[in-house]
C-alpha cells in the first residue's frame, strides 16, 4: 500500500516536473522559432549563428524541422530580393530534375514571384547556405532533440544514446520530459540510461553515486567507456569521494563481467551458426563421398543450381506479388523446395551421364567431375552473367533480437534450425525407411546387396540424386548469407571436404561433429587471431589431426575403405 | 636501262611513300584491362569507357588529325601475364600510350616493363600511393584525395572511434597504415583505432560485426571500409541484421562505386558513404552529355575511323563511376598534351602532360608534375537506387602519392 503511494507520488512529481519543465522547453512558439531561423540563416557571424540554432532545440514545429534539416544537407538557400535575403528549403514532396517549389522559413509557405503564381526553382541556380564541421554539429544537436519525439522508436533510441553520450546537463530536461511520455521499453531504458550517464559526469557526492549504480544495476555497455576514463582520469587527480570511487570501481567490473558473460554466450552462438553452415553444405557431400565413395568435384556446382534457383523463384514471387509483403516472404520457403529438386534432378542426369560408369574408378571421376564443374560455371556465366546477383532475404529473416546485450540475428537461427532438420531428416530416412535399408546395404556390400535382390544400379542414381538435393537445399540457405555468384560453388568445396575427410569418410555422425568443431574453433580463434590467421590455425590443426588418425575422427567400414 | 631502274625505283618510293601515309592516319593505343578472370567485372567496364572515348574523339577529328586504333589485350587477371601483355604491345604492337591495369599489383607487375621500354601508362583507379614512375601517369584518386577527405569528413561530423576493416592486400593495407598515421595526428587514441582484415570471399562476417556492435556502443564509431567486391554483401547483410545502420554507425567504403553496386544488395547499404572524386549524379552539363552519349554509344557500339570491331559489350543496366570517369580524363590528357607536343613521341608527350588542364564531368582536373592530378572531391550518400546523393563537395584537393609528404603538411 505505502509503495503504491510512493510510486504514485513519484509519478505525480514526473508529471509536474514534466509540466514545469515544458515551458522551459518550447522557449519559442513555431513563429518565434521560424524567425529564429530564418534570422540564424543571414546571420554572417559563425558563433551568434550557433548560438541562433541551439535555442531551437525542442521546438515541435514541422517546418522547423524541415529546416534544420535541410541546412545540415546543404539544402537551404537565400533568395535574394532588393537586398533582402530570404532563406527557404525545397518542396521535397514535388521535385523534377532539381525543380521544385521553394517554402520559406519564416512561415512555411511557398515563396511566390510577380504573378501570384507559386515561383518554382532550379536548384542548380542557387548555392546553399554555408556550413562549416561547428555548425553542423549545432544543427546535429538539435535535430537529435528532435529525434527524441520521433515517431519511429529506433530512431528516438539512437538519438537519445547519441546525446546520452555527450554528458551535456542542458539536454537532462529533455530526457526526463520525454521519459515520462515514453512508452517503448527500449526507449525507456536508453534514457533512464542517458540521464544516469549525464548526471555521473554533472553531479557530485549522492546523486553521483545514485547514478553510477543505476548504470551497474543496468550494467550499461553504452557506459562502459565513459565509466573507465574517468577512473582513469581519478588516479591522476583523485575528486571523487571515496564512496563514489568504490561504486565507480564496483560498476567497472559487474560491466565488464556482464561483457565476458556476453562475449561467451555470443561466441557459442556464432560458432553454432558457422558449424551449421558447414554442415548443411557437407552434408549432401557426405552422402555421395562419404557412403557411395564418389570423389564429386562438381558437388560446389550442384549448390550453386539451388542458390540460382532460390533467385530465380525470387524473382517469379516478385512478379506475383510484388517485391515485399507476405507473398513475397513466402518465396524462400519454395525456393527451399525446388532447389531439392532443381539440385536433385542435376545430380540424377550427372549420374546416369557421367558417374555411372566410373564408379570403380575414383581417380577418373575426380577428373571427369572436374570437367563438370568447369562446363557448369560458364554455363551459369552464360545465362545469368559473371556479375553476382541479388537474392533478398525475407523480412522474417531479416534482423534480430537482442536477449542481454547478446544477439541473435534470424537468419543465423533460421540457419541452425534448418541444419538439425536435414541432419534429423536424413538420419531418419537412412534407418527408418526401406530405402534407407536398402542404401546402406548396398553401401555395405554391393554384391551381397545385388544377390538379395536389391537393385543397386537404382539405389545409387537414388542415393546420388538424394545427396545432390541436399546439396541443392544448401546452396538455397547460402544464398542468405552470402554472395550468389558462378563462384558460389569454388568458394564451399573445400570446406567441405576438409569436414567429410575429418569427420571419418562414410559416418554421418562424424560430419556432424567435424563440423561443429571447425566451426566454434574457427569462432573461438578468430577474435584473437583475426579472420586469416584463425582460418590458417585451423586447416593446420586439421592436418595434424589427420596425421594422428587418418580415417578421420570417426572410422568406419564402408565400401570405399573396402575397396 | 639505267633509266628503266631509275623509274622502277621511283614508282617503288612512291609507293612506299603513300604506303605510309596510309599507315600514319591512325595511331595505335594499348588498352590493357582483363576481359575474363576475377577482376573482368570491374575492368571491362573501363575497356567499354575507353573505347567510347576513341569514338568521341575520332569523331571529332582524331588526335593530331589522326585516328586511334585501339589495341585491345587480355591479361585475363594474370599478374605475371600483364606484364607479357605490355611488353607485346610496346614492342610488337608499337602504341604510344597504353590505358590499363586495376589493382596495384598488376600495375606493379607492368612498371618495369614501362620503364624499361619507355612506355607511357595511364592508371585511373584509386590506390594506396607510395610510388611515383617517370613512364606513369596517375589520373586515380591517391589516399589524400579519397581516404583522408572522408576520414575528415566523419571527424567533422564529430565521430571519435575509427574501425578500419579491409580485404587483405596491398591496398588496404597501405591506405590503413597511412589513415592510422593520420588519425593520431588528429589527436585520436590508440585504442579507439581498430584495425582488421579479411581475406577475398570471406562470408563470415558476425565475429566481426559483434565487435563493430560493441565498439560503436558509444554511438561514435564509423567503420572505414576498403572491403572489395562480393565481401561486401555478407558484411553489410550481417551489419543489417545486428541493428546497425548509417544512423549508429556509418560505413565509409572506397571500393563501392556505381558499378560495384550493381552486384550489391542496395537496401542494406542505402545510408551508408562514398568518397571519390566523380558521381553518376553530379548535376553538370558536362556529367549529363557524358552519360547521355555513353548511353546512346552502347546501343550502337563502334570506333569511329578505324577497322576495328567492338564486341562482348553488357548493355544491361549500365552506369558510369569514377574509375571510368578517370579513364575517359586521362584520354583526353593525352590528347591535348600530344597536340601541344606536336609529336606522340614519348619523352617529349611526357614533359607536355604537366600543367594540361581538362574540365570534365566533375569540374576541371589539371596534371601536376608529380604525374597526379588536382581533382575536385566529393562524399556521397547510397540510395536504394544504387546512386549516390551528393552530401559534400570537399572542392579541389592537389593528389600527392607519398604520405610522409601530406602528412607532415597536415600538422
Amino acid at each position: 500500500m505505502l509503495l503504491n503511494f510512493i510510486v504514485s507520488i513519484r509519478i505525480c512529481l514526473f508529471i509536474f516536473l514534466a509540466f514545469v519543465a515544458s515551458p522551459h522547453l518550447g522557449a519559442a512558439t513555431p513563429e518565434e522559432a521560424r524567425k529564429i531561423l530564418a534570422d540564424s540563416a543571414v546571420e554572417e557571424d559563425a558563433t551568434k549563428q550557433i548560438a541562433f540554432i541551439l535555442k531551437l532545440a525542442g521546438v515541435n514545429d514541422p517546418v522547423v524541422q524541415q529546416g534544420v534539416t535541410a541546412w545540415r544537407q546543404g539544402g537551404l538557400f537565400l533568395y535574394e530580393t532588393n537586398s533582402l535575403k530570404q532563406p527557404f528549403f525545397l518542396d521535397t514532396a514535388a521535385q523534377t530534375d532539381g525543380k521544385a517549389r521553394a517554402i520559406k522559413v519564416v512561415d512555411g509557405k511557398p515563396i511566390q514571384g510577380g504573378d501570384g503564381k507559386d515561383l518554382i526553382v532550379n536548384v542548380a541556380d542557387f548555392t546553399p547556405v554555408d556550413t562549416n564541421s561547428k555548425l553542423r554539429k549545432a544543427l546535429k544537436t538539435v535535430l537529435d532533440l528532435f529525434a527524441l519525439s520521433d515517431p519511429n522508436p529506433k530512431i528516438r533510441r539512437d538519438a537519445v544514446t547519441k546525446l546520452g553520450q555527450e554528458q551535456n546537463p542542458e539536454y537532462l530536461p529533455y530526457f526526463e520530459a520525454r521519459v515520462v511520455l515514453e512508452s517503448d521499453p527500449e526507449s525507456v531504458r536508453a534514457l533512464t540510461e542517458a540521464i544516469a550517464i549525464t548526471k555521473v559526469a554533472t553531479t557530485t557526492g549522492a546523486d553521483q553515486i545514485a547514478a553510477i549504480n543505476e548504470l551497474k544495476r543496468m550494467t550499461s555497455i553504452t557506459s562502459l567507456a565513459l565509466l573507465q576514463e574517468m577512473e582513469k582520469a581519478e588516479r591522476k587527480n583523485p575528486k571523487l569521494t571515496p564512496d563514489a570511487k568504490k561504486a565507480l570501481g564496483s560498476a567497472i567490473f559487474a560491466i565488464e563481467e556482464h561483457i565476458r558473460r556476453g562475449n561467451l554466450v555470443g561466441t557459442a552462438f556464432r560458432g553454432v551458426s558457422s558449424a551449421a553452415v558447414l554442415l548443411i553444405a557437407a552434408l549432401g557431400l557426405a552422402i555421395t563421398f562419404g557412403l557411395m565413395g564418389v570423389i564429386n568435384m562438381a558437388h560446389g556446382e550442384v549448390m550453386t543450381v539451388g542458390a540460382y534457383t532460390a533467385f530465380m523463384t525470387q524473382n517469379l514471387f516478385a512478379k506475383w506479388f510484388g517485391s515485399s509483403g507476405t507473398g513475397f516472404d513466402m518465396y524462400f520457403i519454395a525456393a527451399l523446395l525446388l532447389s531439392f529438386f532443381t539440385g536433385g534432378i542435376m545430380g540424377l542426369v550427372m549420374e546416369r551421364l557421367v558417374i555411372r560408369f566410373l564408379y570403380k574408378r575414383p581417380l577418373e571421376s575426380l577428373l571427369a567431375t572436374w570437367g563438370v564443374s568447369l562446363v557448369l560455371q560458364q554455363l551459369f556465366r552464360q545465362v545469368f552473367g559473371s556479375a553476382n546477383v541479388q537474392v533478398n532475404s525475407p523480412s522474417w529473416m531479416s534482423g534480430s533480437f537482442i536477449v542481454s546485450d547478446v544477439l541473435f540475428a534470424y537468419n543465423r537461427l533460421f540457419v541452425i534450425g534448418f541444419g538439425i532438420a536435414t541432419v534429423i531428416g536424413t538420419y531418419l530416412l537412412l534407418t527408418k525407411t526401406s530405402l534407407g535399408l536398402q542404401i546402406r546395404a548396398v553401401m555395405q556390400n554391393r554384391t551381397m546387396a545385388s544377390c538379395i535382390g536389391v537393385r543397386t544400379d537404382r539405389i545409387n542414381m537414388l542415393t546420388f540424386g538424394f545427396g545432390s538435393g541436399l546439396a541443392g537445399m544448401a546452396g538455397a540457405c547460402l544464398s542468405q548469407i552470402g554472395n550468389v555468384g558462378p563462384g558460389l560453388g569454388q568458394l564451399h568445396i573445400v570446406d567441405c571436404f576438409m569436414v567429410v575427410v575429418l569427420g571419418g569418410v562414410g559416418n554421418l555422425v562424424g560430419t556432424v561433429m567435424a563440423a561443429f568443431g571447425v566451426g566454434v574453433t574457427d569462432q573461438i580463434l578468430q577474435p584473437w587471431l583475426g579472420a586469416v590467421m584463425g582460418k590458417i590455425c585451423v586447416l593446420v590443426g586439421i592436418i595434424l589431426f589427420l596425421q594422428w588418425r587418418p580415417a578421420g575422427l570417426f572410422a568406419s567400414r564402408g565400401r570405399s575403405l573396402e575397396d | 636501262m639505267k633509266n628503266m631502274f631509275k623509274s622502277i625505283l621511283a614508282a617503288l618510293a612512291v609507293t612506299l611513300v603513300t604506303l605510309s601515309t596510309m599507315a600514319a592516319e591512325t595511331v595505335k593505343v594499348g588498352v590493357l584491362h582483363s576481359l575474363s578472370g576475377t577482376m573482368a567485372i570491374s575492368e571491362t567496364s573501363l575497356k567499354d569507357i575507353l573505347l567510347f572515348t576513341f569514338d568521341e574523339i575520332n569523331k571529332s577529328g582524331g588526335v593530331l588529325g589522326k585516328m586511334i586504333e585501339p589495341v585491345v589485350v587480355d591479361p585475363a587477371s594474370n599478374w605475371p601475364l600483364f606484364a607479357e601483355k605490355a611488353r607485346q604491345l610496346l614492342d610488337k604492337d608499337k602504341v604510344s600510350v597504353v590505358f590499363g591495369c586495376w589493382t596495384s599489383v598488376s600495375r606493379k607487375s607492368v612498371l618495369p616493363v614501362f620503364e624499361q621500354l619507355n612506355g607511357l601508362l595511364f592508371y585511373p583507379v584509386q590506390y594506396e600511393g607510395e610510388e611515383l614512375s617517370k613512364n606513369i601517369f596517375y589520373t586515380a584518386e591517391s589516399v589524400n584525395q579519397q581516404a583522408v577527405p572522408a576520414v575528415d569528413y566523419m571527424l567533422g561530423e564529430g565521430k571519435k572511434k575509427f574501425y578500419l576493416l579491409g580485404s587483405d592486400y596491398v591496398y588496404p593495407r597501405t591506405t590503413n597504415k597511412i589513415l592510422k598515421q593520420y588519425l593520431k595526428s588528429k589527436g585520436i587514441p590508440d585504442e579507439d583505432i581498430e584495425e582488421i582484415y579479411t581475406p577475398f570471399g570471406h562470408t563470415d562476417y558476425q565475429t566481426i560485426v559483434a565487435a563493430i556492435k560493441k565498439f560503436a556502443a558509444g554511438g561514435k564509431a564509423t567503420v572505414i571500409s576498403t572491403l572489395n567486391g562480393d565481401t561486401n554483401v555478407p558484411f553489410f547483410k550481417e551489419f543489417a541484421n545486428a541493428g546497425l545502420t548509417s544512423e549508429n554507425c556509418p560505413v565509409v567504403s572506397f571500393s563501392i562505386s556505381e558499378d560495384e553496386f550493381r552486384g550489391l544488395p542496395a537496401k542494406e547499404l542505402a545510408g551508408h558513404l562514398g568518397c571519390w572524386t566523380y558521381f553518376m549524379s553530379l548535376k553538370t552539363a558536362e556529367n549529363a552529355k557524358f552519360v547521355g552519349d555513353f548511353n546512346t554509344w552502347l546501343k550502337e557500339p563502334k570506333v569511329t575511323g578505324v577497322d576495328y570491331k567492338v564486341s562482348g559489350i553488357d548493355t544491361k543496366g549500365r552506369v558510369t563511376c569514377s574509375p571510368m570517369n578517370l579513364s575517359r580524363m586521362g584520354v583526353y590528357l593525352w590528347k591535348q598534351a600530344v597536340e601541344k607536343a606536336g609529336s606522340f613521341d614519348v619523352d617529349k608527350v611526357r614533359v607536355a602532360l604537366i600543367g594540361q588542364k581538362f574540365k570534365g564531368p566533375a569540374g576541371e582536373v589539371t596534371m601536376q608534375d608529380n604525374h597526379h592530378l588536382i581533382n575536385n572531391v566529393f562524399i556521397g550518400e547510397t540510395l536504394p537506387t544504387g546512386q549516390f546523393k551528393i552530401v559534400k563537395a570537399l572542392g579541389p584537393v592537389a593528389g600527392e602519392p607519398f604520405s610522409s609528404k601530406f602528412l607532415t603538411a597536415g600538422k
